[in-house]
């Protein structure tokens, strides 16, 4: 039956381009460019619609358009900010505040992600079975329910049950742990402080040319460098030098309880502590996932003949598997990566002050302005997404070059 | 197969389609039942039972309409919303009035196409603290940190009095006001503000409800009330003078029990409140027993305000600036006539 | 005779099998192998038991031992454990939203509907398969929507406000992947098209739909939409959501068929152009079932990530299931703080849906593997 419709409709084409193989509408190029023509046609009568209708109903409805709101005085505070902020301070630095907590969630969340998936994804080739179970139960638990329970399980089911602020939980009268957040001391720098910063910022580059000159050195001679250790020494001795040869130039600010709560040192609010664990539960669980099918897309040859050369088991997963495991991952990883950031708008469920929290939940109430705010966060999510896709490629090129 | 789908859904999106603006008044007449935005859920003023009925002070506005238009109170299509849409509900048409707790600002007013048709509860901002804590007033929560529901005009009040008074404090703002409870009874707050008919509403949701106080300050004023879209002056009106019918029934002393037989028998001032004499009705464009149907398939404001927020709810709510001006409160209708 | 020298016939008389030994059968040598090969496995598995025994004894406790589930009210509610009288109470609401009682078997309807097309593209005859469930699923979200609206069909009418509970997830959820898919073809073929600028749109219109958190374009829907449109026209909101996740979901569809048409074999389009076939024929009838059977797996992957999304409407006041039990526990007869019974409720019905779904899509991908290595 199949054939026989086939050979009908190869008639048909054959029919079809005999008769009108001269019609102008069926050379591909003027086809194209009709096609085209059209499709912009119909784009700019729908926008031209859409802005002709909202123009329409703004003014029907009296309500003031444009960004001149964000000049005006927010009259809210906000729970957490990076930068200094009052209330009488403008929308718009409520849009930057809202912007670096945003920013802030999401590093912390991809950071953790990122650990949690690989720690689970190889746990799941672990030979013990309990072992490669929790890896299991992890993924299915924690992929399969809607991030949004996931955020109110770990706020106001575990955290909130913290004990109170006066039975604190403490490590050393140093660091606090209660249902008000976790309170840690903080370094604070005095003069010659400069000094150690300039010191982590020369061992960061020194750790940069050490590492391109030991790669150089393992080609041309096949020596091997101990580059983690070295590092390691490099990023902690060099600074402590610098700290040592300054005189020691921080005085710690320990978190001391007073009234109502704890001052001092550096607060980790509660919000963000569950808004962070579970976004990185929930995008390591997809991690984990796509770090498995990463490594099982490693034909098993790799791994015997990994064996055959005399590895031990771990080089054969350093060195072996997960270089060529990462040609899967890093694609997965990407698109992992931007649907956290654009979940971190679930603050908004928990009290964590990110950018559509205070912005576009607040702004967008106390001023009306829907469709600037909106526009804005729009805007700022789309960026954030594209340079986390800008800097992923980029990891990918060198991933698919390694494995040429 | 497709084409056929293509115009179904072209003749759904039709029909889902309705006409707004104009006369409101016409287009509720017309549909038969009044489309009226209430919030998500809120004790005592808009909320829904397992049945999914709804009851509340503001929910009877809305029926207290319908009676009035529709000459049946239960000819009401309720549209939850949130906070932050309800207004662009209003402007966009979906709905023909808006009962949802909101409080009567000079910028809302003013600026978003909108008209405030009264008030239904004053209400002020207020201060629940836990009695373990000893404090008397909130002068003295400096430092503290605050649970408060986010996009409320709670936000600004509280910003604005803490300012005033030099003190600092931390706010944590919560999407639902059940989570400010729970924030608060978990110690993550020292205070809880909100308006203060929900803080009642929240202290009843503690484990331990006698352990937590509220303080006697009221930071601001807050009265809620009904909105209606601008521009269409006899809406407005009708919106105005249902809510006020039931309060000139609580102050003549018309109930849903007696208003029949007041309307055949009472004085001069309810016959003319219950339409038996004057044209009352008609200057509205409705029945002449309008305010009759409104006090008996509604009730009197008092009745209303017992059923749902006072002596017969829950929540146990005393009248306070919401009494009569008679009875010591500043609840006070034009006169009607 | 040779007879004689014949000897008795050697019989294969096999030895007795000996048991294995006893060091690799049974639970305690597979214990040795499995959970106690090394001293570092051995105190891994220690330290996740203790753990295990930690929580699960509490749990069980507050779940089923010391919990109410017999009452109709509050009151009922005595112990410490969880009060799943709350849930049964309000389990009407939780499923049908304020569907009216009498008309609940609509929503059943349209439920079992979706069950049936979907059972029917997977057991049908590979003939006939794709002729058939297509145009079934194309016309399903809209006789679904005439069922539960009902004028259509001369029903009672039931407005779009009293649609809600998890059978509003479910069939949100559908109605949009369905609607995207003829959608996210089109895009997903913009995007490999030569023509520039059709390119270039695709390109911005996908990007766009997955740059942006979900959240953001629901309150598009919820309070800009209704400024795009006509004045005096007034578009119902769980339609404007509609679109809008639709929208969504198509830009996300997009590059799954994308992938799919990557994973499709050169020598499938250069022969289909061998025969002569024009460019719809040939992207319809031979690329797109190759297209649709190998990127199963990620549209199922794809449907669960948005049927677990639907639960953001709540922020937009969709009566959906987590906006429904917010809802019931505001109400001032319900004030005792259920919120833990709750959220473990909906989440225990979410992770039943989304792993049944997420084993489904494994499943069928390890059939695919083994098709393609035969």
């Amino acid at each position: 039956m199949f054939k026989q419709k086939t050979t009908e409709q190869i008639k048909a084409a054959t029919r079809k381009t005999e008769s009108g193989s001269h019609a102008f509408y069926n050379n591909p190029k003027y086809r194209a460019v009709i096609y085209q023509t059209l499709l912009i046609a119909g784009l700019a009568y729908f926008f031209y619609t859409i802005i002709g209708n909202t123009l329409g109903n703004l003014e029907a409805a009296g309500i003031k358009s444009g960004f001149g709101f964000l000049g005006n005085a927010a009259g809210y505070d906000v729970l957490m900010s990076l930068i200094p902020f009052e209330s009488t301070d403008s929308y718009l630095r409520v849009f930057i505040v809202g912007f670096l907590n945003t920013i802030l969630v999401s590093i912390l969340g991809i950071v953790l992600a990122t650990l949690l998936g690989f720690i689970f994804g190889v746990m799941y080739f672990s030979r013990n079975w309990l072992i490669k179970k929790v890896s299991v139960v992890y993924v299915e638990t924690f992929r399969n329910i809607p991030l949004l329970l996931q955020i109110l399980f770990w706020y106001s089911a575990v955290l909130a049950t913290l004990p109170g602020v006066r039975d604190s939980l403490s490590l050393g009268e140093a660091i606090f742990l209660n249902v008000r957040g976790l309170f840690i001391p903080k370094l604070v720098g005095q003069d010659g402080s400069t000094l150690v910063y300039v010191a982590i910022a020369i061992a960061i580059v020194a750790i940069f040319v050490m590492k391109s000159w030991a790669k150089k050195r393992q080609d041309e001679t096949g020596q091997q460098f101990p580059l983690l250790y070295a590092s390691l020494g490099i990023f902690f001795g060099l600074p402590l030098l610098a700290t040592l040869v300054a005189g020691i130039p921080f005085v710690v600010d320990y978190p001391v309880l007073q009234g109502f709560g704890f001052r001092g040192g550096i607060t980790v609010i509660p919000e963000l502590m569950a808004l962070t664990i579970a976004l990185s539960v929930y995008t390591g669980a997809f991690i984990a996932e796509a770090v498995r099918a990463g490594i099982q897309a490693v034909p098993h040859g790799q791994t015997e003949a990994a064996r055959s050369i005399g590895l031990k088991e771990g080089k054969i997963m350093s060195l072996i598997i997960v270089p060529q495991a990462m040609r899967v991952i890093v694609p997965l990883l990407n698109s992992e990566y931007q649907s956290l950031v654009k979940n971190s708008t679930l603050a908004a469920a928990i009290a964590y002050p990110d950018l559509f929290n205070v912005f576009v939940g607040t702004a967008l109430n106390q001023t009306g302005q829907a469709i600037e705010t909106i526009f804005m966060a729009i805007i700022v999510y789309f960026a954030v997404n594209m340079f986390i896709s800008f800097v992923m490629n980029r990891f990918n090129r060198n991933v698919e070059l390694v494995g040429r | 197969m497709i084409k056929i789908s293509s115009l179904m859904a072209g003749g759904l999106a039709v029909g889902l389609t309705l006409g707004a603006q104009a006369a409101t008044l016409d287009d509720v007449k017309k549909r038969g039942v009044l489309s009226c935005g209430v919030s998500t859920g809120l004790a005592g003023f808009s909320q829904k039972d397992e049945k999914g009925n709804w009851s509340g002070l503001d929910v009877d506005v809305c029926r207290a309409v319908a009676a009035a238009v529709l000459g049946d109170a239960s000819k009401v299509q309720y549209k939850p919303l949130t906070a932050k849409e309800r207004f662009t509900a209003l402007q966009s048409g979906e709905i023909d009035m808006l009962s949802r707790n909101t409080t009567w600002t000079h910028t809302r007013d003013t600026s978003l196409g909108l008209n405030f048709a009264g008030t239904i509860y004053y209400d002020g901002t207020g201060f629940m603290v836990s009695k373990s804590l000893g404090v008397k007033s909130a002068k003295e929560l400096d430092g503290a940190n605050a649970c408060i529901q986010a996009g409320t005009s709670t936000e600004l009040a509280i910003s604005d009095y803490f300012r005033e008074n030099n003190i600092k404090y931390k706010p944590v703002t919560f999407d639902t006001s059940d989570q400010t409870r729970s924030g608060f009874e978990s110690g993550r707050c020292d205070f809880l503000t909100s308006d203060q008919s929900q803080l009642y509403a929240l202290r009843i949701g503690l484990k331990n409800p006698s352990g937590a106080v509220v303080l006697p300050e009221v930071i601001s004023k807050e009265p809620l009330g009904p909105v209606v879209r601008q521009g269409d002056d006899q809406w407005f009106n009708i919106v105005k003078w249902s809510l006020n019918a039931m309060i000139e029934g609580e102050e003549q002393g018309v109930t849903s029990a007696n208003a029949a037989d007041k309307a055949k028998n009472g004085k001069p001032g309810n016959k003319r409140l219950l339409g038996t004499e004057g044209e009352l009705g008609k200057n509205l464009g409705l029945n002449s027993d309008w305010a009759l149907q409104v006090i008996k398939q509604v009730g009197n404001y008092s009745e209303s305000f017992e059923r749902n927020v006072g002596s017969g709810s829950q929540l146990k709510i005393s009248r306070g600036l919401n009494a009569l001006w008679k009875d010591g409160g500043i609840l006070y209708s034009p006169a009607m006539r | 005779m040779a007879n004689t020298f014949k000897s008795d016939p050697i019989e294969f008389k096999p030895a007795v099998a000996q048991p294995a030994p006893d060091s690799t059968v049974g639970i305690v040598a597979w214990m040795r192998v499995n959970l106690f090969s090394s001293i570092p496995n051995a105190m891994f598995t220690i330290f996740i038991m203790l753990g295990l025994a930690n929580f699960i004894p509490g749990i069980i406790d507050w779940m089923f031992i010391s919990s109410t589930w017999s009452g109709v009210n509050q009151d009922a509610c005595v112990g410490d454990g969880a009060c799943w009288v709350f849930v049964k109470a309000w389990s009407q609401q939780f499923f049908y939203g304020s569907y009216a009682t009498d008309q609940i078997w609509r929503v059943n309807l349209s439920l079992i509907l979706l069950f049936v097309v979907i059972v029917l593209s997977f057991t049908l005859p590979a003939s006939y398969r794709l002729k058939v469930s297509v145009p079934l699923f194309l016309v399903l979200p809209f006789v679904c929507i005439a069922i539960l609206d009902g004028r259509l069909l001369g029903l009672e009418h039931v407005n779009t406000d009293f649609w809600g509970g998890f059978s509003l997830n479910v069939l949100m959820a559908a109605a949009a992947i369905i609607v995207a898919f003829p959608f996210s073809f089109l895009w997903a073929l913009g995007r490999r098209s030569d023509m520039p600028l059709a390119r270039s749109i695709s390109v911005v219109f996908i990007e766009f739909f997955r740059g942006v958190p979900v959240l953001a374009l629901f309150f598009m829907g919820s309070v800009m939409l209704p400024l795009f449109f006509a004045e005096g026209t007034n578009v119902d909101k769980l339609v404007r959501v509609w679109i809008v996740l639709i929208f969504f979901m198509s830009g996300y569809m997009a590059e799954v068929f994308r992938g799919g048409f990557q994973a499709i074999p050169s020598g499938q389009y250069e022969a289909a152009d061998s025969i002569g076939l024009g460019y719809w024929q040939k992207t319809l009838l031979i690329i797109l079932p190759q297209v649709i059977k190998v990127s199963m797996p990620n549209i199922l992957a794809t449907f669960v990530m948005l049927f677990k999304n639907t639960v953001f409407l709540l922020i937009i006041g969709i009566p959906e299931v987590l906006q429904t039990l917010l809802t019931a526990l505001s109400n001032s007869n319900w004030l005792g703080g259920h919120a833990i019974e709750g959220y473990v409720f909906v989440g225990v019905i979410f992770w039943v849906c989304c792993f049944g779904m997420s084993m489904l899509a494994s499943n069928i991908e390890k059939k695919l593997d083994t098709s393609h290595r035969n």
